[in-house]
Parts: structure tokens; C-alpha cells; sequence
């Protein structure tokens, strides 16, 4: 179970970190443009360090193992040169529990060509307890905690022991960080009752520190008033500045504890840095957090908070439809209007009916991911462990497919096909009404990290998201539909062929007719970071102007404002069809009467074999609950 | 024919119907069923289509509760059924007809059979269905 929740979280949250970068390639190209790529120097901020320079430290080679380490210690400047090639050169420094320790290295700000890496070792000599490759610039930086008094040695290198040259200095500086209140923060400021007051429309600045022993480093909190109607914006500078941090940030609602809104990375002109909108339903004390990704060890760094009003989406404000539903990811609507959900972490799928409670629909699936009901009116539950299942209206769980690899996605098109995307293989597959693969579609080619979210067309095509781009399959090859610049999850199709859209990089959803031009973006701003579309169903089953999301991280389903949807939804999974089962026995039986489409749709419905036969007759009583010992 | 006369025709007939029914050795046709019983080489049959003729055929079920029967008539002598489940070897369709006495005369014929993950049988060899009282 472990490994399964790391290979969701590697999924669920990596991936659209890859599609930040719209540029296809392997994390090892990534590595390497960043790397070339000219940075943005901004004027760098100085650590915090305690201690004023001691001494200038000149190295002393050989010093490349902990055996033959140079001693330096806290204040103390270090200085010397990465040469030849693969030098190592180590330095030792004695250390107390409970100190903040910071090795800073500065090459690149004075016009070395070191791309230096910084390791840490514990007092055996051995254990790495901290690693840098950059912070500022290529320069890298630690900071520790430090957990045991001892002798802790510091190793400087070249980035992947490659480089080297008689020009290749540095200077590394090693101390204590402090942590001092910065700019307009007012430190302690780690809780709500202590958060720095501001005001809609301010610009502040303040600086992640971790002070103290909280394992996720520090918060910082800043509380302002939103007003009923109020679309707010969050936003954080920090990585723009030319440092190699991650800064999350936050909306918690008046009581301190709920969370509203989070966002890590915005869009890709802000990289690294959050940027969240939250519509406002009810006035009060409203909570920023800004926190750091790496936590604890993590490196200080200032960052601005921009607190500020937007204009909202037509689908604002959202209605909180359920909540505390442990990561809800999938979603379906059922032939009456109840929404199914899976929850991931809770190995589950709930039921939400009307606006009643919630209740556990089935349990046991391992980690429930995409959902779709079949032609039978069954659902269908894809999950990590490799198996689509199948669970009855009343709740009975049966494996249904389990050759499809890894199956994340999964829709039904209108002749109770079933589609979904394999991200083992990177597949677009196709499977008979009763489960039986007929055909695979390799999604490589589409690039990016697809085949992935996947939605049934109004022509009844697949449609598939490689995460930045939308395409669509026809007569077996891929077509492009058109590229967004933000990630792009489970989407929904209205009845004109629009196309609903959640990014949840941004937390907010857009609207593109079928081409891909906006029609409203953002759409809504309400959401978190949503996942899964879906409209909603009446109690006769048919689609309605109602718009539902996922919204994982916050653990609940949220509803769009249903004044600003344009059009009911496109029907989605199994439509039966416009004959009668008498009229399907009389043809099967030799006396005619159906058109060659209905022969086609039952054909397909069964064993595709170019004619409709018995097999296929027995898969269309299927859809009917037709089957002896079926419930009717 | 006056009423008294109605009233003894009405309770003279079925005195006439049992001794009609009794009358086996005199030869005289006998309503009753008769019963197609499948031979499969398989044992994962899901549904089969079949055809029955003979002298004439009244209507048809199906064996037991777990078989769903579909018949058309195709004509006078010739019904067309296909039946669906758990399709085994021995009794899967009962058939209704104006006289037991012809059984010989009935055949039954498989036309297609598919497993339960609807695919096409292929092959009907070993395939047969007979003609029981």
C-alpha cells in the first residue's frame, strides 16, 4: 500500500509539475535547459548568519574524503578551487544539537564557472544528511538543523563531478542562520491568533526562516478581511527573484483550520511560485499562509505576498456540495443524479445523494482513480492496483478487467464501449462492453505525459488530455484538438461540443468551445486545485446545466454556480437505443426489421465481428439486466 | 337447436374430450411437450440459437429458470429460438405440441452458439440437439 500511495503521489502530483514545462522530454532534459538556460539574477538577498567572518579558510589538498578533510569552523569563510575535473573537496565542522547550521557557497555571483553541489555528513562519515545543487543561481546552499552535537563534514564538488578548471573557485561561507522578522511580517506569526494583519490590495514581504522545530518549516500567517462577493487573488514572488525555492501558499477560512484554497505552482510565467483566486461566499477574517516546500531544512528566503480582488468566473461563487471526503479524485454521476466519487486514500467510492449525506458506496477498491458507468448501468472503477472493477448497483464489487496495465482514466462512449488511458504503457484502449480489449491506440506520440484524462466526444470519439494539449482520436489516429498553457485534467463536454476544463495547477476552471478558443477563463476560480469534471442528471437521467468538480486537496465536491452554465451536458456513458428487444430478437432470429445501424451498434456492443449474431445479442441483453439471475 | 339441446352438447363434450385422450391405442393424436436436449463439447456456453421443425409446434419454454427462451415462428412446421445462459449438456428447451405421438418426426438443428464472453463458437462440431418425449 505504501508504494501504491507513492506511485499515485508520483502520478497525482508530479506530473503536473512535468506539464508545467510545455516542452516534451525527459526530466534529465529538463534538468539540462534549466541548467543552460540564462537566469534572472535579481539582486541576491544574504543569508541570515549569525556569526561575523571569523577567518579565510584557504583549502589545503588533498582534502577530497572525510579522512583528509579541512577544518574550518562557524563565521569562517572558506576558499578554494574545484580542480581537476571529479575534485572533491571536503571541509569539517564542529557542531551543537539544536543549532541552525548554513554552508553558503558563492561562485557563480562572482564569475566562477564552478556549478558547485554541497553534501553534508553526519558524524560517521557516511550519512547524507543534506544535499544542495542550487539555491542561488547555480550556487548552492544548506541549511540544517542540527540534531546531535558532533563533527559534520561539508563535501563541495562540481555538479556531477564533471567539472573543474583552475578557474572553477569558490568561497564558502558556513554559520548559523537566525531568523529575524523581515519586511512587513511580524514575527512570531505562526498561527492565527499571531498572524500580521494586512488589507485587500497589499503587497507585503517576509521571509520563510524556519525558527524552530516545526517539521514543516515555517508558516507564516497573514489575516485580512474578505467581503461577501469578493473574488480574491494570493500570490507569491519568490522563485522570480533568481532563488531555486518552492513556496506554497494558502486561504484558510475564518476559523483558523479550515482550509479553502492552496496552490504550490501557478502558471508557467510564475514557475515555482503559488498563485491561488478563491471566491469569497461569506464575510469575515480570512487567513494567507505562505510556507516552503522543503520544510524544515529548508533555505531562508524573502518572498512577497500580493493580497488582491479579481474579477471572478460566470461559474462563481461555488457551492461546497460535500466535504471531508479523503482525496476525492474520480467522478460520475449516476442515472438519477447521485454523484459517485472516489476517494483514493480511503479505498472507496462514496455516494452523494441529492443534498442529503454522504454514505460509502463500495468498499475496497485500492485506490479508486477514474470512474464511469458501463452499459449496464454498472460502475466501473479504475484503480492502482492495475483492475478496472465493476460494482453492482447495490454496491457488490467484482473485478472486471485486469489486463489493462495501469488504468487511470476511464469513460463509456454511447455504444457502451469502454475507453481508457494505460499510463504504464501510455496507451488509449478500447474494450467490448464485456470487458474484452478490441483495440490499443499508442498515445506516445501525442506527447507530453498522455494519454491521460479522457472524455467521449459528441461525435463519440475519445478525446484524451497529454496534460497541456486536448486531442481527439478519429478512424484510429490522434488529432490535436488545441493546447492550453496550463495543465488540463479530467474535462466534461457540454451539449454544444464546449469544452469544460479543470487546471488545477491554478486552481480554477476554463471554458473553450470545441476548437479550443476561450470562451471564459477563467470560468470559475472558486475551486482549489479540481481534478474530475461532470454534469450533473436529473432523476430521469438526463444531463443538466449543473457542473460538479473534484476537489482532492481539499477534500471535497464542489458544485459551479449553475447560473453561469451555459448548456446542459453532453450525455455521457451508454444511450440505449431506439429498438425494442423484441425487435432485437425478431431480427437475431432471421426476421429483419433493423436498420444497419442498430446491427452495427449491437455488433459492437458484442464481439465486432461485422454482424449481429448471438454472442452480440447476449451482450445487449447485458445492458437490459436481461441475463438470467440479473436483476431486472 | 333449442336449449336443452345446448346444455346436453355442452356436458356430452368433455365426456367425448376423455374419451378421446384415453383412446391410446386407438391411435389418435396426443398434445403434449417434448424436449430439446443439447450435446456441447463446451462448458462455457453463454447463448445459442437454434432451429426446431416438424409436423407442427404450439409454443415453446425454456427448460428451467436459469435459461431466458426467444422463439420466433418462422413458419407452420419451423420455430427459430435462441436461448441464453448457462447452457449445459441435457434438457434446455421444451417445446409444446398438438401430438407427442410424431416426436420422430421433429428435428432440431444448432445454429450458432457463443460463449459467455460473447464470442462466436467457431466450429459447431460436437454441437447437437435431440428430440425427446
Amino acid at each position: 500500500m505504501r508504494i501504491s500511495i507513492l506511485v499515485l503521489v508520483a502520478v497525482v502530483g508530479a506530473t503536473p509539475a512535468m506539464a508545467q514545462t510545455p516542452t516534451a522530454g525527459s526530466w534529465r532534459d529538463a534538468v539540462q535547459r534549466l541548467r543552460t538556460a540564462p537566469k534572472a539574477r535579481a539582486a541576491r538577498p544574504r543569508p541570515h548568519v549569525a556569526a561575523t567572518l571569523e577567518s579565510i579558510v584557504d583549502e589545503s589538498e588533498p582534502n577530497d574524503s572525510v579522512r583528509t578533510a579541512d577544518s574550518i569552523a562557524l563565521g569562517d569563510q572558506a576558499r578554494g578551487v574545484v580542480n581537476p575535473p571529479g575534485d572533491v573537496d571536503t571541509w569539517f565542522v564542529d557542531l551543537t544539537a539544536g543549532q541552525f547550521f548554513s554552508a553558503d557557497v558563492d561562485a557563480q555571483e562572482l564569475g566562477s564557472p564552478l556549478d558547485a553541489t554541497l553534501v553534508l555528513l553526519a558524524p560517521d562519515g557516511r550519512t547524507v544528511v543534506a544535499f544542495n545543487d542550487d539555491f542561488d543561481g547555480f550556487d548552492s546552499r544548506i541549511s540544517y538543523h542540527v540534531p546531535t552535537s558532533g563533527r559534520y563534514y561539508v563535501m563541495l564538488s562540481s555538479f556531477g563531478r564533471i567539472g573543474g578548471s583552475p578557474q572553477a573557485r569558490y568561497l564558502l561561507n558556513v554559520g548559523l542562520v537566525t531568523c529575524t522578522a523581515v519586511g512587513t511580517e511580524q514575527e512570531p506569526n505562526d498561527t492565527p491568533g499571531t498572524a500580521t494583519p494586512i488589507a485587500l490590495g497589499d503587497s507585503v514581504t517576509g521571509e520563510m526562516c524556519a525558527h524552530d522545530a516545526n517539521p514543516v518549516g515555517d508558516v507564516d500567517y497573514w489575516a485580512f478581511t474578505g467581503q461577501a462577493g469578493t473574488t480574491i487573488e494570493l500570490q507569491v514572488d519568490a522563485a522570480k527573484r533568481g532563488l531555486l525555492v518552492d513556496p506554497f501558499v494558502a486561504l484558510f477560512a475564518s476559523d483558523g483550520t479550515t482550509r479553502l484554497a492552496f496552490n504550490d505552482d501557478a502558471d508557467g510565467a510564475d514557475g515555482a511560485d503559488p498563485r491561488l483566486q478563491f471566491s469569497i461566499v461569506t464575510t469575515g477574517t480570512y487567513y494567507a499562509t505562505v510556507t516552503d516546500a522543503v520544510g524544515h531544512d529548508g533555505n531562508p528566503f524573502p518572498y512577497t505576498l500580493h493580497v488582491r480582488s479579481i474579477v471572478p468566473g460566470p461559474g462563481d461563487p461555488i457551492t461546497v456540495r460535500a466535504e471531508n471526503l479523503g482525496f476525492p479524485l474520480g467522478l460520475a454521476v449516476g442515472s438519477t443524479g447521485d454523484l459517485f466519487v472516489g476517494d483514493v486514500g480511503g479505498n472507496r467510492v462514496v455516494r452523494i445523494s441529492g443534498q442529503g449525506p454522504v454514505t460509502t458506496f463500495a468498499a475496497g477498491i485500492p485506490n479508486p482513480l477514474g470512474l464511469a458507468f458501463d452499459a449496464s448501468g454498472q460502475l466501473l472503477v479504475a484503480s492502482l492496483d492495475g483492475t478496472v472493477y465493476r460494482v453492482t448497483p447495490q454496491g457488490q464489487v467484482t473485478r472486471f478487467i485486469t489486463d489493462a496495465g495501469f488504468p487511470f482514466w476511464i469513460a463509456v462512449a454511447p455504444d457502451g464501449r469502454i475507453w481508457l488511458t494505460n499510463v504504464l504503457d501510455r496507451s488509449l484502449r478500447r474494450y467490448s462492453a464485456a470487458g474484452r480489449l478490441e483495440a490499443q491506440f499508442d498515445g506516445v506520440a501525442i506527447g507530453g505525459s498522455g494519454p491521460g484524462p479522457l472524455a467521449i466526444g459528441p461525435s463519440g470519439e475519445p478525446y484524451v488530455s497529454n496534460f497541456t494539449e486536448i486531442w481527439k482520436l478519429v478512424d484510429g489516429q490522434f488529432q490535436r484538438v488545441f493546447t492550453n498553457g496550463l495543465l488540463i485534467w479530467a474535462f466534461a463536454f457540454d451539449v454544444a461540443g464546449n469544452i469544460y476544463v479543470p487546471a488545477p495547477t491554478v486552481g480554477r476552471i476554463q471554458l473553450f468551445d470545441g476548437t479550443g478558443t476561450v470562451l471564459s477563463d477563467p470560468f470559475a476560480v472558486g475551486p482549489d486545485a479540481p481534478q474530475a469534471l461532470a454534469f450533473g442528471r436529473d432523476a430521469t437521467g438526463a444531463t443538466v446545466a449543473r457542473l460538479f468538480a473534484t476537489d482532492p486537496l481539499a477534500g471535497r465536491v464542489i458544485e459551479m454556480n449553475p447560473a453561469g452554465v451555459l448548456h446542459p451536458g453532453l450525455p455521457v456513458g451508454y444511450v440505449a437505443p431506439p429498438f425494442t428487444l423484441d425487435a432485437a430478437v425478431t431480427s437475431l432470429l432471421g426476421g429483419g426489421g433493423l436498420s444497419a445501424a442498430d446491427v452495427q451498434y449491437l455488433d459492437a456492443l458484442g464481439n465486432h465481428n461485422g454482424r449481429f449474431d448471438v454472442g452480440d445479442f447476449q451482450a445487449y441483453l447485458r445492458t437490459l439486466n436481461g441475463l438470467p439471475g440479473s436483476a431486472p | 337447436m333449442n336449449s336443452s339441446r345446448w346444455v346436453f352438447a355442452i356436458m356430452a363434450m368433455p365426456l367425448l374430450g376423455v374419451a378421446c385422450s384415453n383412446d391410446v391405442a386407438g391411435g389418435g393424436p396426443q398434445a403434449g411437450s417434448l424436449t430439446l436436449r443439447l450435446t456441447t463439447p463446451h462448458a462455457d456456453d453463454g447463448a445459442m440459437t437454434f432451429q426446431v421443425s416438424g409436423p407442427a409446434i404450439d409454443n415453446a419454454t425454456a427448460a428451467n429458470a436459469s435459461l431466458r427462451l426467444f422463439t420466433r415462428q418462422a413458419s407452420g412446421s419451423t420455430m427459430v429460438g435462441a436461448v441464453v445462459g448457462a447452457l449445459a449438456n441435457g434438457a434446455v428447451v421444451t417445446v409444446r405440441v398438438p401430438d407427442v405421438g410424431a416426436a420422430a418426426s421433429y428435428t432440431a438443428t444448432v445454429l450458432e452458439v457463443a460463449d459467455r464472453q460473447d464470442a462466436l463458437r467457431t466450429s459447431l462440431t460436437g454441437y447437437a440437439i435431440t428430440v425427446t418425449r
